[in-house]
């Protein structure tokens, strides 16, 4: 028909010159992809990682449990997305509960009409309450929820060993506190709801003890409220936000510490209140990056704000690890082992290993995934160790989940001491039961 | 014009494989451009886009998985390998896995404990119990290695979440325990080990109570009458009939029991790890507890089985120590229960401990942990969630919260916040003499 049109030599030009040009254009995309499979075309990938991908997602492994096949999650109901708050208003101030302002009698009373409750275990022994947490949902990490557990069991050992209970929340109890803001509404919760609790002890989940026969110096912290690791100095010279941390610290069950959560919170709910404050905070602190408020800076900000109403009943502690940051210890614990024993509860052996931003649970964290797992393994070893030698045995290394005696059999086990007496320590005994 | 039918059909034929020739081009490059087409597209959204999947590189760096990979292998290849026979306090079991081990023993033998407790005691009195109340320890715990299944360890932490809520509240202590202490006594078998060595460095501990880690606290505000056991040294559950008359392989359940601490208890385990050993041991008193017991199937010796071929075969030795308890669930199989929770809720309240309110539920046969188990995954992980929100909102109501739904993990508030906690904790009632 065309032919009839134009003519059909040049219709056979017409069809020579768009074979032509497809073939060039198709050379040139080849040309392209060559080009990218050796150089790399920068965002847009290489071939090489097309494989990974493509490996990952069609070779199943067995521990990508992650992905949402393995995890027959409960179908998230509609009615549970209706109900997330609202954010809230700048205007509109949050408040952890009820006022309370008796606090102190309510307590005194209650504990006199319960003397099978006291709140000291011997004169200078208080009851104290640890408190950790996580999330009820499964770990994005598909190694996280392993050193959760590996991580309550080893504070199952201290407290045993020291006679502190433990409470492990997986609830988020407001859901405007979420994030590093939820263990205040659970502080509040806790302390009101247990006045027979002398100290509350907060401790996050990526934090391990480290050092099993260390008790805390309860005598030195009679007069004080507040206890968390720390500096004067950073604190309150030169206003540095990691001045202090909050991932470990002691906080008496009274009407104090209600006020301090009280005037603690406000820069806690999600949404417009949190962002806010976070620049406040980024403001007036030194060092602090750029983001949303935490609990940890608004610590600062209030001692350093509101000095006079607070900082007496506050101690900052250093002259042990009530928190120790693991990047400076993990390395050292063979030289720990060699130079020093268990007891010292500082840079010689540390109390608590924190493992700040490892995240085992998340995703993403701010260190290199294998250092973070491998430096946890070797902490929670080197606290277990003392546990084990309670029993006669001890890990092969401080790397090895494997363990072996170093303790012989014996036909009367009740003559063996145990190397740093915590089978049967004296500030475990209970000194009522004497009478 | 001409004559329509030759010279037509081979023209007709010619344009024929023309058509074909042309055809065959078109295809030929539609292909081409179509492949050209997806790796272009590819380089500008991303594969999965294309795929309509969910791109794993937002989700997960690669690198990070591959590190995990690397780690997990790392951590699999330290693991204790099931057939090495070369341990390393007690080389005299040098060859011995393929023959049936008669002198193995938990450790050398002690005589005259509770004379040495009591001894003890009486020099430790800051650490002798209370007459009122015996000191139980509550022993569990899982292999120190990662599941096989991510759900398995969260389902271990949940487990063990539960358990730490039940012994707060009954002044209970707990022990977890992620240690092979004797190769030998793998599996199921390294409770007796355990047992036995935490009874000796613990005479202030009356009762050892083992609980699998698979057994979840459903009644928190059920306490034992452990007035009832004065006069016995093992409390298991269990039904009568099917122990004394059928000799069932499951007529008592190891997965939550009571052992006192005195010398009886460890004569016992010393006669009951005899068939514990793995290799040859375990696999010949396999046989013959499969033949013994009704209904036990063809597979090596377990602990549970071997309990009570040694209390039928050895019953008057045993027997009259031992309370068989069935009225209440000191371990309850999870199928009949996990469903009547919402019914339960309506009938009745905490505090009963059986099948109206069941003290224990036992996920037997779930094994998340492993990758091989009884029952369909989705199943377990459904129920298993089910029971330990049902357990956890009689703990959170205590601070005025409860699940929106037992298979949720949200919680709402069930009662209004006051200005005095401390009147409704008075007035709280959780159904028997709680301490908190």
């Amino acid at each position: 028909m065309l032919e009839r049109c134009i003519g059909e030599r040049r219709i056979r030009q017409i069809q020579r010159a768009t074979r032509n040009l497809k073939l060039t254009f198709l050379c040139l995309l080849l040309t392209l992809l060559v080009l990218r499979g050796t150089i790399g075309a920068g965002k847009y990938g290489t071939p090489q990682q097309d494989f990974i991908e493509l490996r990952h997602r069609f070779i199943s492994h067995p521990h990508r449990a992650l992905a949402e096949e393995h995890q027959p999650e409960p179908k998230p109901k509609q009615s549970d997305k209706d109900d997330e708050p609202p954010l809230r208003s700048l205007n509109n101030p949050y408040s952890l509960g009820p006022k309370i302002s008796d606090w102190d009698e309510q307590r005194i009373n209650w504990v006199r009409r319960h003397p099978e409750r006291p709140n000291f275990l011997t004169k200078t022994k208080p009851r104290v309450l640890l408190v950790t947490g996580s999330s009820p949902k499964p770990c994005e990490n598909p190694v996280g929820d392993h050193y959760l557990l590996k991580s309550i069991k080893n504070k199952i050992d201290y407290c045993r060993v020291h006679n502190i209970e433990i409470f492990y929340n997986m609830a988020l109890l407001d859901a405007e506190m979420a994030g590093f803001w939820a263990k205040l509404p659970l502080i509040r919760a806790l302390l009101l709801a247990h006045p027979e609790v002398e100290f509350l002890w907060w401790m996050d989940s990526d934090a391990m003890f480290t050092d099993m026969a260390f008790e805390l110096p309860w005598e030195r912290y009679a007069p004080y409220n507040l206890v968390m690791h720390g500096w004067d100095e950073m604190v309150y010279k030169d206003k540095n936000w990691i001045g202090l941390n909050t991932g470990s610290f002691l906080l008496r069950n009274c009407q104090w510490s209600l006020d301090l959560l009280d005037v603690w919170a406000p820069m806690g709910p999600k949404g417009p209140v949190r962002t806010e404050a976070g620049k406040i905070l980024t403001k007036t602190l030194k060092d602090r990056p750029v983001f949303e408020a935490d609990d940890q800076s608004a610590m600062v900000y209030l001692l350093v704000t509101q000095k006079d109403k607070w900082a007496d009943k506050v101690y900052l502690e250093s002259a042990y690890y009530l928190h120790g940051y693991w990047g400076i210890l993990v390395d050292r614990y063979e030289e720990m082992i060699e130079n020093y024993h268990p007891g010292f509860g500082d840079h010689r052996w540390p109390l608590v290993t924190h493992f700040v931003g490892c995240k085992p649970c998340g995703k993403f964290g701010d260190y290199p995934v294998e250092r973070c797992l491998k430096q946890m393994d070797r902490a929670f070893n080197f606290g277990d160790n003392q546990i084990l030698q309670m029993y006669g045995f001890t890990h092969k290394s401080l790397g090895s989940r494997r363990v072996k005696r170093v303790r012989n059999e014996t036909s009367n086990p009740l003559d063996v001491k145990d190397e740093l007496g915590l089978l049967h320590p004296d500030f475990k005994a209970v000194q009522n039961r004497a009478s | 014009m001409g004559v329509k039918g030759h010279p037509m059909t081979n023209g007709s034929r010619n344009s024929h494989n023309r058509k074909i020739r042309r055809t065959f081009n078109n295809i030929k490059i539609t292909v081409l451009c179509g492949i050209v087409t997806i790796l272009v597209l590819r380089g500008t959204v991303g594969l999965s886009t294309l795929l309509g999947l969910p791109s794993p590189s937002q989700q997960t760096d690669p690198a990070m998985l591959e590190d995990i990979d690397r780690i997990l292998r790392e951590i699999r290849s330290d693991s204790d390998p099931d057939s090495d026979p070369a341990v390393e306090y007690n080389s005299s079991l040098s060859n011995s896995t393929e023959t049936v081990k008669t002198n193995y023993t938990l450790g050398l033998k002690v005589t005259n404990w509770d004379q040495h407790r009591r001894n003890w005691l009486s020099f430790n009195p800051g650490f002798s119990p209370d007459p009122n109340k015996p000191q139980i320890l509550l022993v569990t715990g899982s292999t120190p290695n990662p599941c096989e299944q991510p759900i398995g360890d969260h389902y271990l932490l949940k487990a063990v979440k539960n358990k730490i809520d039940y012994a707060r509240l009954h002044g209970i202590e707990i022990a977890y325990n992620m240690a092979h202490l004797d190769q030998e006594m793998s599996g199921y078998w390294t409770k007796l080990p355990l047992i036995r060595k935490l009874m000796l460095a613990h005479p202030e501990v009356e009762w050892i109570w083992w609980m699998d880690s698979d057994a979840i606290f459903t009644d928190m505000a059920f306490e034992i009458p452990m007035t009832r056991y004065d006069d016995h040294n093992l409390i298991i559950h269990g039904y009568h009939d099917l122990f004394f008359k059928q000799k069932s392989w499951i007529a008592l359940n190891t997965g939550s029991f009571l052992l006192r601490n005195c010398q009886w208890s460890l004569d016992l385990l010393d006669t009951w790890a005899l068939m514990g050993p793995r290799g040859a041991t375990r696999n010949e008193a396999g046989k013959i507890l499969t033949e013994y017991l009704e209904g036990r199937p063809d597979f090596e010796a377990d602990d549970q089985s071997a309990l009570i071929y040694i209390l039928l075969s050895q019953k008057e030795k045993w027997i009259d120590k031992v309370y068989i308890e069935s009225s209440y669930y000191l371990h309850g199989f999870w199928t009949g229960l996990v469903d009547k929770y919402e019914e339960m809720m309506e009938k009745y309240h905490p505090g009963l401990g059986d099948e109206r309110w069941p003290f224990v539920t036992h996920f037997v046969g779930c094994k998340l942990c492993s990758s091989y188990a009884d029952y369909p995954v989705e199943r377990c992980i459904t129920s298993m969630e089910r029971a330990i929100n049902f357990a956890d909102n009689q703990v959170l109501q205590l601070y005025g919260f409860a699940h929106k739904g037992l298979e949720s993990a949200k919680v709402k508030k069930i009662r209004r916040d006051t200005a005095n906690p401390l009147e409704v904790k008075e007035n709280l009632n959780l159904e028997a003499s709680l301490s908190f």
